[in-house]
């Protein structure tokens, strides 16, 4: 059988917080559905609903044009000391 | 006369310009709406900020949105407008249709009337 889950149930935060249009200048909001490195993570992870991805994924796409969410995080240049570069 | 519909418009000016030029940049900007059969319905300044990633080696720009109606065929010219103008970095045209996206807009415009006063 299957195992127990160990965390609680997903539910959806948007719909939670009873968010009915998602701004893309809002970037609070936006985090929610993003991983560090600035990815959009997958609706199986949050456990957003349909509804809201939809609207998260247009909502950061515009946002990611105007500079103001970035494409990707470079690890590697927060990490490295600052005598290498 | 064609139906007015709802916009929302966000450029990002140049990091290096003056507080006066920038305000002369604002200014054209919102004179080529109006000159184009749009109404500027509220503005919000965002002032200058970090920009995610570089654009053109710039490290900040400066942020303005404007929320206006406007017929539907004058975006084709504003568009051309920001083209050629030097000093702005990006813009994005974004068009409120559907019912929620309306109220969302109305709301969004009066929360940045709020804060200009």
């Amino acid at each position: 059988m299957a195992e127990k889950r160990k965390y609680g149930k997903k539910y959806c935060k948007y719909t939670e917080m009873k968010v009915d249009f998602i701004d893309y200048k809002n970037t609070e909001l936006l985090k929610l559905s993003m991983s560090e490195r600035g990815k959009i993570m997958p609706r199986r992870l949050t456990g957003n609903s349909k509804n809201a991805q939809e609207m998260v994924e247009k909502a950061i796409k515009r946002a990611r044009h105007m500079a103001l969410v970035p494409y990707i995080v470079n690890t590697q240049a927060v990490t490295d000391p600052a005598h290498i570069k | 006369m064609s139906k007015l519909k709802h916009y929302e418009t966000m450029f990002i000016l140049k990091p290096t310009l003056t507080e006066e030029e920038t305000k002369a940049q604002i200014e054209l900007v919102k004179a080529n709406i109006e000159k184009n059969g749009g109404e500027i319905v509220s503005c919000d300044d965002m002032g200058s900020r970090q920009l995610a990633y570089e654009i053109e080696r710039n490290k900040r720009g400066y942020y303005f949105v404007i929320y206006f109606k406007s017929p539907a065929d004058a975006i084709l010219e504003l568009e051309r407008n920001y083209r050629i103008n030097e000093q702005i970095l990006r813009f994005i045209f974004i068009k409120y249709e559907s019912k929620k996206e309306v109220t969302a807009w109305t709301k969004m415009s009066d929360e940045a009337a709020k804060k200009a006063n």
